[in-house]
């Protein structure tokens, strides 16, 4: 595969990651099924090792978002498990692979929306959540809940030092719902007056644990000390088949740079009470289970 | 829509709902097996149509089944069974059509996955049609779309009873019937025969001269004894159970059966936890978390048995397993009784009324919810479980659509 390929690849995948609303995951299932529609391949195998080298780019292309390598993951999966079975020409297997493609992209896109509704059942009038780490699937499901009525109040944490919490807080304002921030050191003095504890993730491990932004296992830890509940939205494709046994594994397997200055961590599942996803509510134990039904 | 009931069935029904709201029907068992048999005599007498058999059915066990539940919300054994027969319904049609094109079926939520389209589907449908999407395609997933091909093989005949229906439709919509109807069979045995299965795991779990904690009555619990009993010598404590008191009408049980029985107030236990081997105890209903729903005072048990490092042991028959989440709105997870069993209306009159001052309010809640963290272990009709694998008892029995 040549120069030319790899750019058209990663540039096909930067065009889609353009678009603020789309997850990095998404716009790589959306860069792969355009180089099936591309490929020149004569069989199901030399199509299959196409779209492995693409994969392997894009991986490369970014080496510390797990999103993105398990939204690759699973999608060869799925183009695997189809091209074993037998089709009469290639063309009928690329089609069936296309649609499939779109099929995975569009469910993807939509995810979001599923976890929304899924998720603002949880939220209940006059409750108080707080919210740690900068999530689109977060905010679309705060909006939802607050789009249907319910009145709540949020607290954010800061997210030093890039101070992300200042973005979230601005847009949750601009939906109308009352925010408050907090610096990152406050957090266990506020968990008194908190409901619920609400994060995305940047990938869910096999063993059901999450990996998100650095302070969200300081806030579990706090949260399942206070017996407050700790709730995950993350969509499906973020199911990585990764098993950290510990923070150090974490950035081995990522490789980011050593830990004085980590960028994300590692939350147990022990600490996580449920996990809304677009395949439904989970409990953290449910979440190898899920994972062996995709992958498999 | 509601099928063209015979008026028999309809008055079934509403003599059943009518019990329901009354609370005359006590008990998940007992309530369990009413709804199964009424279920049972709606998928016998639902005209089913050659198009959509399982559909029209689903349908019919829909309507009635959301009037039953309506009916008595905190009774959560209702809404189970419905689920279970709709569970059932699917099932067979997805066997009978799997065999129809000859592949052996992978037991699996067949419906459509085209359902990204419809507007103002429920979440939890759309978590099930994602969940199907996404599984790699299987020989399974391919009959999605075979489905309406092996039902259009017979030119279209009109909607009738008469017998001039072509063969292969009507051979399918029997099958289905007869497989639901003969699979609701088995539902009710398996119902009944709980108790049963439960006692015969009593040895493995109770051992020789232990001490026994529990609280209120169950009878489940009263089989798992009797069954222990023959083997092992142990002795057992009785928390009344205020203010309904079922702990006394246990003690009795438990003597006639000659086994040491000590009678305590639910105050004590946090006193006597710590001489007590195991707390074993019967639930209302079990939610999708693992939590449970008991009789109240349940939670101060469990509190206090994990204080002092003592298993907590709910007794329970899958059919109390409850798909829905302690959150959900639709779950009511408390009931308040009279308060006449708290306090006598004699006694304390004119302060209830508030004529001297402002009134002293009595509440009786009827339940307590106890959280998954505080179980050691479900005993089920199907063996053992953590509190964390109840997620996977729900995905077995029950179809994410219908939640």
């Amino acid at each position: 595969m040549g120069m030319e390929e790899e750019e058209q690849v990663i540039g096909d995948f930067n065009r889609w990651r353009q678009r603020p609303e789309l997850a990095e995951a998404v716009a790589a299932i959306k860069a792969l099924t355009a180089v099936i529609q591309r490929s020149q391949a004569s069989t199901m195998m030399g199509l299959e090792i196409e779209l492995k080298n693409a994969s392997e780019m894009l991986k490369a292309w970014d080496r510390s978002s797990i999103s993105l390598s398990a939204g690759c993951d699973l999608f060869m999966r799925y183009v695997t498990r189809t091209s074993a079975l037998e089709y009469e020409d290639i063309n009928a297997g690329k089609s069936r692979l296309i649609e499939r493609g779109e099929r995975f992209g569009d469910i993807s896109l939509k995810a979001r929306e599923t976890i929304a509704l899924l998720g603002q059942d949880f939220v209940q009038d006059g409750c108080c959540i707080l919210v740690h780490g900068s999530s689109r699937v977060v905010l679309a499901l705060l909006k939802l809940a607050a789009n249907n009525g319910k009145n709540f109040t949020v607290i954010v944490t800061e997210g030093g030092p890039k101070k992300t919490g200042m973005e979230v807080s601005k847009k949750l304002s601009a939906a109308g719902i009352p925010v408050t921030v907090i610096v990152d050191s406050a957090v266990a003095y506020t968990m008194d007056r908190v409901d619920m504890v609400l994060v995305g993730a940047d990938g869910v491990v096999e063993s059901g644990g999450i990996i998100n932004v650095i302070g969200t296992f300081q806030v579990a830890l706090i949260a399942h000390s206070m017996k407050r509940p700790f709730y995950v939205a993350a969509e499906s494709f973020k199911f990585a088949r990764l098993y950290p046994l510990d923070q150090q594994d974490l950035s081995i397997s990522t490789g980011q740079e050593e830990s004085s200055n980590p960028a994300r961590d590692y939350t147990p599942p022990h600490y996580l009470t449920l996990l809304f996803t677009d395949l439904g509510v989970l409990t953290p134990s449910a979440v190898s289970d899920e994972l062996i039904q995709l992958y498999l | 829509m509601v099928a063209a009931a015979m008026p028999d069935l309809q008055a079934a029904v509403d003599d059943f709902v009518i019990k329901l709201k009354r609370r005359q029907v006590e008990g998940s068992l007992a309530t369990a097996k009413s709804t199964v048999l009424l279920l049972r005599q709606v998928v016998s007498h639902q005209r089913i149509p050659s198009s959509g058999p399982a559909s029209s059915l689903i349908d019919a066990v829909k309507s009635v089944g959301s009037r039953l539940i309506a009916a008595n919300p905190m009774e959560l054994a209702v809404g189970n069974m419905v689920r279970r027969v709709l569970h059932i319904i699917r099932e067979e049609e997805a066997t009978i059509v799997a065999a129809q094109v000859g592949v052996t079926p992978v037991s699996d939520s067949d419906d459509d996955a085209d359902v990204h389209g419809v507007p103002g589907l429920s979440a939890v449908a759309l978590a099930a049609a994602n969940r199907t999407a996404l599984r790699a395609p299987s020989l399974h997933n391919l009959l999605e779309s075979l489905p309406t091909s092996a039902g259009a093989n017979v030119e279209p005949v009109p909607e009738s009873d008469t017998k001039s229906r072509s063969s292969d439709k009507n051979s399918k919509s029997w099958k289905l019937k007869h497989g639901v109807i003969d699979a609701i069979g088995l539902l009710l045995g398996e119902i009944e025969n709980y108790h049963s299965e439960i006692s015969e795991q009593a040895l493995e779990h109770i051992h020789q001269n232990e001490v026994i904690l529990t609280l209120g009555r169950s009878r489940s619990l009263l089989h798992f004894f009797r069954e222990a009993k023959k083997k092992r010598s142990f002795q057992v404590f009785v928390a009344e159970g205020a203010p309904r008191y079922q702990g006394h009408k246990f003690a009795k049980e438990l003597a006639a059966m000659e086994l040491q029985t000590t009678v305590i107030t639910d105050s004590a236990v946090f006193a006597l936890i710590s001489r007590v081997n195991m707390v074993i105890v019967g639930a209302h209903a079990v939610m999708a978390n693992g939590g449970i729903v008991a009789p109240v005072g349940m939670h101060m048990v469990a509190l206090a048995a994990r204080r002092h490092a003592v298993p907590f042991v709910v007794l329970t028959g899958l059919h109390k397993l409850c798909p829905l989440y302690p959150h959900n709105p639709s779950v009511v997870l408390n009931e308040l009784k009279s308060p006449s069993q708290v306090l006598d209306f004699g006694e304390m009159s004119d302060c209830l009324d508030g004529t001297d001052g402002s009134p002293v309010h009595v509440v009786n809640p009827m339940f307590d919810y106890v959280p998954p963290e505080l179980i050691s272990l479900f005993i089920t009709d199907s063996g053992g479980h953590n509190p964390s694998y109840v997620y996977r008892l729900v995905a077995e029995i029950y179809s994410p659509e219908d939640h």
